[in-house]
């Protein structure tokens, strides 16, 4: 007589292909099994198809992990250009121009009202008013906008007579890193996260190298695509023949 | 100066592949997690078949497997420093594959599809492979035929049945590891394993009393037992 059911013996078997089923059961199951046939051919399917699953496992290509690597670069590339920090923000730079022209602009119309108020008497020829050249040096710091105030203020009728510390540009804007590559402590720059700094330095001098492998690996890519088109149109050439 | 970026960092260069050979895998991540990328190297050798295995029995489609397989392992490495020592690092690294899995098959059965004037039978209908009613019984079955046999028979199995039933048959995960991956309950990790295996013995049933299907497996088994040896 068999004490347990078929479907409950069937889903002891299932477990007790991992191990995982209670002595005291198993030892119910086994007496289950030498009465039925049925679950004993049940249980050879279970283990013939375990042996199938693990007989084919898919093979992965030859080039599987030399397009790993590939990928992991442009991966790593991407992660380092997406850590955010405001000075490599384009946004942030636009802002920072506004506010530098802003700046620039506000400076230096006051040193040209200032030149006009106390300076320019001693240029002028008596009318009273602002000389026409000062106002167009204000003019011209307006449209050049950018964050040094133009050489030619110093030039104006009166300008002599503030003395030489206008005598060079003068930088009212942030000390952006340029396009030399040179570092520049940015805008707001405490000296407490140098360490940051020196991480972004790396990061690009990394991003530089990984651009200039993967412009590499695309040319051997195409290269070995040429040579495969080229072998594929001998072997149709030759098929046709 | 012409360090690396990890040896920048951390000031230490990686130890060879060979040394990692021993090293368990939760020690390996730790090791990532401190830039040494011939750890990630040596994990990269453990995991990509299983993973590509998985992966392939799910989706089908062997670019899309690679594909796949490439982003688990890619995530494995930038997320390294995530990983803690909770759960089993094999856990960890299926859960991502799984959750990637899930997510492209989503995406797929979102996707328009064109729809046959000639409705498909219905699943159990099915034969296993259409070539196998034309099979001739006599000629060698080669590997590759039998894995396709087998994959055509694993894609039949539903989906919700065929994670965990992957997991402990072809990843070999503990009942206990498969439902952190799949977030199911103890219970019914072991009982939607047991019907993908029912499942899976109706789908094979045909193939399971052809002689020539089990010698080449046997020839199969006995290929890979000799190349195992000839590793050690």
């Amino acid at each position: 007589m068999m004490n347990m059911r078929c479907g409950k013996a069937q889903e002891y078997l299932s477990r007790a292909m991992d191990e995982a089923l209670p002595a005291d059961v198993a030892g119910k199951l086994e007496r289950h099994l030498d009465a039925c046939a049925e679950c004993r051919e049940y249980r050879e399917d279970l283990q013939l198809g375990r042996r199938l699953l693990a007989g084919t496992e898919p093979a992965l290509s030859e080039n599987f992990e030399w397009r790993l690597q590939l990928r992991l670069s442009q991966a790593m590339q991407q992660a380092a250009a997406d850590a955010y920090y405001p000075w490599d923000d384009p946004r942030a730079d636009r802002k920072a121009w506004f506010r530098n022209f802003g700046t620039a602009a506000s400076v230096g119309l006051a040193a040209v009202l200032a030149l006009a108020m106390f300076v320019g008497p001693a240029g002028r020829t008596g009318s009273g008013s602002v000389p026409a050249t000062v106002h167009s040096s204000a003019a011209q710091v307006a449209v050049e906008g950018g964050d040094r105030l133009p050489l030619d203020i110093t030039r104006s009728p009166g300008a002599g007579l503030i003395g030489s510390g206008l005598q060079h540009p003068v930088s009212v804007g942030n000390l952006q890193a340029g396009n030399s590559g040179a570092f520049q402590a940015p805008r707001g720059w405490s000296g407490e996260r140098i360490e940051d700094l020196l991480t972004i330095q790396q990061l690009r001098v990394e991003n530089r190298k990984l651009a200039n492998q993967l412009s590499q690996y695309e040319q051997w890519v195409n290269q070995y695509r040429a040579q495969l088109d080229r072998a594929d149109s001998n072997a149709l050439d030759l098929g046709e023949e | 100066m012409n360090l690396s970026l990890d040896e920048h960092r951390y000031g230490s260069p990686s130890p060879a592949r060979a040394d990692l050979q021993d090293v368990r895998d939760e020690e390996l991540i730790v090791l990532v997690q401190n830039g040494q990328k011939r750890a990630f190297d040596e994990i990269v050798a453990r995991y990509k078949g299983r993973l590509f295995s998985f992966i392939l029995r799910m989706v089908k489609d062997p670019s899309l497997a690679e594909e796949l397989t490439q982003e688990t392992l890619i995530r494995v490495y930038i997320h390294a420093t995530k990983y803690r020592e909770i759960a089993k690092f094999s856990t960890w690294v299926f859960t991502i594959a799984t959750n990637l899995v899930r997510n492209k098959m989503r995406q797929r059965s979102r996707r328009p599809h064109l729809i046959s004037l000639n409705p498909a039978p219905e699943d159990d209908e099915i034969p296993v492979d259409p070539a196998d009613q034309e099979a001739d019984p006599t000629r060698e079955v080669q590997r590759e035929e039998l894995a396709a046999l087998i994959n055509a028979a694993t894609a039949k199995i539903p989906e919700k049945y065929r994670i965990p039933f992957l997991l402990r048959e072809v990843d070999q995960l503990s009942y206990e590891e498969i439902q952190q991956v799949t977030g199911l309950k103890l219970g019914t990790v072991r009982s939607r394993i047991n019907r993908a295996r029912s499942r899976f013995r109706q789908l094979i049933k045909p193939m399971l009393r052809n002689e020539d299907l089990l010698e080449e497996l046997e020839k199969i088994e006995a290929r890979a037992a000799a190349e195992k040896d000839n590793e050690h």
